[in-house]
């Protein structure tokens, strides 16, 4: 799937029978519409005109026929198509979910925002698109069968109609084109004050905080006029348009009365073909402002269907190997001229089993380690392996079963603490997850407390604790945390050094961190320096003999 | 915390607030919907003149007998298309200011709610309010209220039309009236349950989607993959199983009412047989009959599907019109003010859950200008007591004492969406550039900030320039500088940056304090340190009080804090 193109294709393929059956009762529905005022015509001329009974319940019978047959083509039709379009947003919309989860990554460049709009807005009109498809069908057929109803009649009355409807609704849209555009920029100009409110809400703590709600609510209330006065600019430039479009119709249903009366007296047509074609005329006019509709679904669809290609189609941020990752893991990290972000040539080698910090004296090399070792990115030069392997050589979804990079910025997901600790389904029974929440110092949170969306409900040392506890829980031979305990007080955070070690006796674990507490418990700190190991001796030898490492660690 | 949704207005309630909303417009509101009586009134004319074509032939008239009726329907068309477009621009004027003047009181109300409140109704409850029901009332006062009016009116002015021809068309076409109000009923009373449901689910799938993509990059480091897209998965069927139950419901609807068309239709008919047998209607009115029902096909289905966006923009009314009547905050009665500029807190208790104590009789007092550090483990109250001093909570019982203007900065951080300089304008709107300046520049901020793409003009914020944690966090001690508070009340404000950021805020925390009295809720004990005073909290209660030296030759908590804080930071 490379272009929006693709995916409005295989949105069709893939309900394509939805949409044949759709778009046939659909026909058959606008057929029947088509024939409603043929026959209230015909009932006219020869029940009404004659005054006979007989006449009418016949006529009566067969408008009971075509009722019935339009509103089931109706119903089943347009049930038919709502199902594909559902169901190919939601086809769709996994897909967009799927994409973004890749191990590969490389799809978030883009806002979570924006990416939840694209996997909801985005997907939602390209499944539209079936609709319109199906609306177009009908539409057309409604169009064909009221053309050949109306040439049957009279060909002279037929052609004045068929050429009519047309050019009278393209000179509605080039009288109201101008009106058109200026009504979407005005509309455009008109969001902004939702976006506003919605923002001002979202920082109400912030305002509250600095006691600025008078200065927000000022503020809102000029977007808010500015957006009212566009507002109404579009409404009037619509107004205008719904006016000219009625008198237009107005003049029309004129120009055929008189050439259908004309006809009638001249005998030509019947009566009732006169009360038919009049009908017809003003029947057309819903297939034809049907085709408006479409239009613009596909002009919204191809939009959308281009952004949701550009996500499906993003590169992976990194490209899957195609080794396995050693059956068991002994944890050796080696890290050989490394150069990427802040990192310089780095050099570094962890043994298995080893727990080792990582002090950096600037916080992008340490990030850019962090990402690394995830392997979120790869190395511009040199290697990373695992076990000897070269990471490049591996899947990215694969190595992070043999190494958890838990960063800094973890977030924790809607439902319970106990729910986030056992994040990897099945990997952590019960005593497990109880362990690790001791050893990341949450003990004291009860692990049924409800977490709402991204941690929100709980306190920032509180989210810091469980995330570590998950990161502890789930075991993975090679551990990797990234500033763990920024939020949490000193007490505890010595608690939890040791909660570490005890926790990850034996399995490699590398604390990327400046905090002393935690580089105390560390076999071997490594002062990253420049982007490269300037230094590597335990914590308190560093402290006593490396300034530089002294005023990294030391507050 | 249990969640308390915010209230919802009652209908009665609603009712009157869009009365009241209406009311000082009601010229336009009679000037505009007048204007539409005439303009649908005078497009009635088109059937009987269509019928008077009729007759003409019937009556084997001559051609050009036709001219005036046809000249006759262009004008009719002409005048009807005016009336139309001033008649709507007027209702939409009416709309659209209501509409404005209501969601400006809105925002007003909601940034006017005790944020305690606020926080017990959950962020989703407001954020859904504020986008999706102000929207929807929107756009049914955009789009659903002209067509709705100009429906209605056709119905009513086409019905009377008919018995202007013949009152017995009248009585053939309301025939389907029964089975329309029965049909609309119907509808409404499956449809708001459903509908309510549709909407639960549609936001909880939306929900996950933004729990699952926030966190792609967690959930792929625990190989959480599977897992999040079978939620979001699971989320997303129940949403379109929902919604197709919606459509379901839709086109029973509809054929319920074509069942009514073809009732009413065949009943014109067959008075039209009636009438033109026994001599009291000629063909061409009864031509004219028949074609004003089939015309009201079109706005009868119009006002009953609207029926849908009525009843969802009322509900969303509802909850719009119930924030927007919540009373204000009332002065926090608890939090006295004080003259000069210190902090005295006596006996404070408080309880978020009834029973459930986490601060117990607490007493403290801040000098004007004194720099107090709050130190203690995680979940010994320091927090709340940081928020009661500021006035987020109402204390449960006890009194604080304050001057006027509390600031409170939390390591929750939001910048607003737009140019940077806005952003800090909300602290203070008067601000000149230079004092723009001076305040980034307290926070050594003003460095980054002029290397934005637009300096201060950069947009910042949602769908603009991305700006890293530590400088969301300078953001908001500069605004701090801005509003210029007697006291300052700092909760974990150095948090989101590891240990190298954690200082540089520390400093900016410092000297956005300068000169204020200031409560700082320390992690980091250099704070502590720094501070004229320290005030060690456990379990709810202040233990210690006293400099940093004092309390460090005491030997108590703080020592214990001190030195597991040090321990491992001194040379050996």
């Amino acid at each position: 799937m490379h272009t929006g193109r693709d995916v409005l294709l295989r949105t069709v393929a893939s309900q394509w029978r939805r949409l044949a059956g759709g778009s046939l009762l659909g026909a058959g529905h606008q057929a029947g519409e088509a024939l409603v005022p043929v026959l209230i015509g015909v009932a006219i001329d020869q029940a009404v005109a004659g005054g006979d009974w007989g006449r009418l319940l016949l006529w009566l019978a067969v408008l009971a026929a075509v009722y019935v047959g339009l509103s089931f083509s109706y119903r089943f039709g347009a049930r038919a198509g709502e199902r594909a379009a559902e169901e190919a947003a939601h086809e769709l919309r996994t897909a967009v979910v799927a994409r973004v989860l890749h191990p590969g990554g490389g799809a978030e460049d883009r806002l979570p925002g924006a990416l939840t709009g694209i996997a909801t807005e985005d997907v939602r009109r390209v499944g539209a698109v079936l609709m319109a498809a199906l609306a177009a069908v009908a539409g057309l057929t409604g169009l064909v069968v009221a053309g050949v109803l109306l040439l049957n009649t009279s060909v002279q009355l037929g052609l004045i109609v068929l050429a009519g409807t047309p050019a009278l609704l393209w000179l509605g849209h080039l009288l109201g084109k101008p009106l058109e555009r200026r009504s979407a920029v005005e509309q455009e100009h008109a969001a902004r004050a939702s976006g506003m409110a919605a923002d001002l809400v979202t920082g109400l703590r912030v305002l509250k905080g600095i006691g600025a709600e008078r200065a927000a609510v000022e503020r809102y209330r000029r977007t808010s006029r500015d957006s009212l006065a566009a507002t109404l600019r579009a409404a009037r430039a619509e107004a205008l348009q719904n006016g000219v479009v009625l008198a237009l119709t107005g003049a029309f249903i004129a120009l055929i009365a008189l050439a259908g009366g004309y006809f009638a007296t001249t005998g030509d047509i019947t009566l009732g073909q006169l009360v038919s074609a009049v009908g017809l005329a003003l029947f057309l006019q819903g297939p034809l402002q049907l085709f408006a509709w479409v239009n613009a679904e596909f002009a919204q669809a191809r939009a959308s269907a281009a952004r949701v290609a550009a996500l499906l189609s993003a590169p992976p941020a990194v490209p899957a190997g195609d080794r396995e990752p050693p059956g068991d893991v002994a944890g050796a990290l080696r890290l050989r001229s490394v150069t990427y972000g802040r990192l310089r040539d780095l050099d570094l080698d962890i043994a298995p089993g080893e727990l080792v910090g990582v002090a950096a004296t600037d916080p992008a090399a340490a990030a850019s380690l962090v990402r690394c070792l995830g392997r979120q990115a790869d190395p511009e030069t040199g290697t990373v392996e695992l076990d000897g392997v070269p990471l490049r050589d591996l899947d990215p979804g694969r190595l992070r079963e043999a190494v958890l990079v838990a960063e800094h910025e973890a977030v924790l997901f809607e439902g319970t603490v106990t729910s986030n600790v056992t994040s990897d389904a099945g990997h952590a029974p019960g005593a497990a997850v109880a362990e690790a929440l001791e050893a990341a110092g949450a003990g004291d949170i009860p692990p049924g407390t409800p977490v709402s969306e991204r941690g929100g409900s709980l306190s920032g040392g509180q989210r810091q604790r469980v995330a570590l506890a998950r990161a502890l829980a789930v075991a993975r031979p090679v551990l990797v945390l990234h500033d763990p305990t920024t939020a949490v007080d000193a007490v505890t955070e010595t608690r939890i050094a040791d909660g570490i070690s005890r926790l990850r006796r034996d399995r490699t674990t590398v604390l990327v961190t400046t905090s002393p507490a935690l580089l105390a418990v560390a076999d071997r700190v490594l002062l990253l320096h420049e982007g490269r190991v300037a230094d590597e001796a335990p914590h308190s030898d560093l402290l006593r003999r490396n300034p530089g490492y002294r005023a990294a660690v030391l507050a | 915390m249990t969640r308390e949704l915010l209230p919802t207005a009652t209908p009665a309630r609603t009712r009157a607030a869009v009365l009241q909303a209406v009311r000082p417009h009601r010229r336009t509101a009679v000037a505009g919907f007048g204007l539409l009586i005439v303009a649908t009134s005078v497009g009635l004319l088109i059937q009987p003149l269509l019928g008077h074509i009729v007759d003409l032939v019937a009556g084997r008239e001559q051609a050009a007998a036709l001219a005036v009726p046809a000249a006759l329907l262009v004008l009719v068309g002409l005048v009807q298309g005016a009336l139309t477009a001033w008649g709507l621009t007027l209702v939409a004027r009416l709309g659209e200011t209501a509409l404005a003047d209501l969601r400006e009181r809105f925002v007003e109300r909601v940034l006017a709610l005790p944020l305690d409140r606020a926080e017990r109704a959950g962020s989703g409850d407001l954020t859904s309010r504020v986008t999706g029901d102000v929207a929807r009332v929107a756009e049914a006062v955009r789009s659903a209220l002209p067509a709705l009016a100009r429906s209605l009116l056709s119905i009513v002015l086409t019905l009377g039309a008919l018995a202007l021809l013949d009152w017995r068309f009248l009585v053939a076409a309301l025939l389907a009236v029964p089975v329309q109000v029965h049909t609309a009923r119907w509808y409404v009373r499956n449809a708001v349950p459903l509908y309510a449901a549709q909407r639960v689910a549609t936001g909880e799938q939306q929900q996950q989607l933004l729990d699952t993509i926030a966190g792609a990059s967690t959930v792929r480091a625990f190989r959480a993959e599977r897992e999040h897209l079978e939620r979001v998965a699971g989320r997303s069927r129940a949403a379109v199983e929902l919604t197709m139950r919606g459509v379901r419901l839709m086109l029973r609807f509809y054929s319920r009412l074509h069942v009514a068309e073809y009732a009413g239709l065949a009943a014109v008919l067959a008075v039209g047989v009636l009438l033109v047998r026994d001599g009291s209607a000629t063909i061409g009115t009864a031509t004219a009959a028949a074609l004003y029902f089939h015309n009201l096909f079109g706005p009868i289905n119009t006002a009953l599907a609207l029926l849908d966006d009525a009843q969802a923009a009322t509900a969303s009314l509802a909850r719009v019109v119930g924030v927007a009547d919540a009373a204000p905050a009332d002065a926090a009665p608890a939090i006295r003010q004080q003259e000069g500029g210190g902090v005295s807190v006596r006996g404070l208790a408080h309880a978020y859950e009834p029973g459930d104590p986490v601060l117990h009789g607490v007493d403290l007092d801040i000098r004007p200008g004194e720099r107090v550090a709050l130190v203690g483990a995680s979940g010994a109250g320091k927090t709340t007591l940081a928020k009661l001093v500021a006035g987020v909570h109402e204390p449960t019982a006890g009194t604080v004492e304050t001057p006027p203007g509390v600031a409170m900065v939390t390591q929750e951080v939001h910048v607003f969406a737009g140019p940077l300089a806005d952003d800090l304008r909300l602290a203070r709107p008067d601000a000149t550039d230079d004092e723009l300046r001076a305040a980034l520049a307290t926070v050594d901020a003003l460095a980054w900030a002029e290397e934005l793409p637009d300096g201060l003009a950069t947009v910042v914020g949602e769908g603009g320039h991305r700006l890293t944690g530590a400088q969301r966090q300078q953001l908001a001690l500069a605004r701090l500088v801005l509003a210029d508070p007697a006291v300052a009340v700092l909760d974990e404000a150095t948090a989101e940056a590891g240990s190298v950021g954690a200082r540089l805020l520390e400093r900016a925390v410092e000297r956005a304090v300068d000169g204020r009295t200031a409560l700082i809720v320390a992690h980091r004990l250099t704070q502590a340190a720094a501070a004229d005073s320290v005030v060690v909290m456990e379990d709810g209660r202040v233990v210690e009080r006293g400099s940093h030296a004092d309390l460090r030759a005491a030997g108590g908590r703080y020592a214990a804090h001190w030195s597991a804080w040090t321990d491992h930071r001194q040379d050996v």
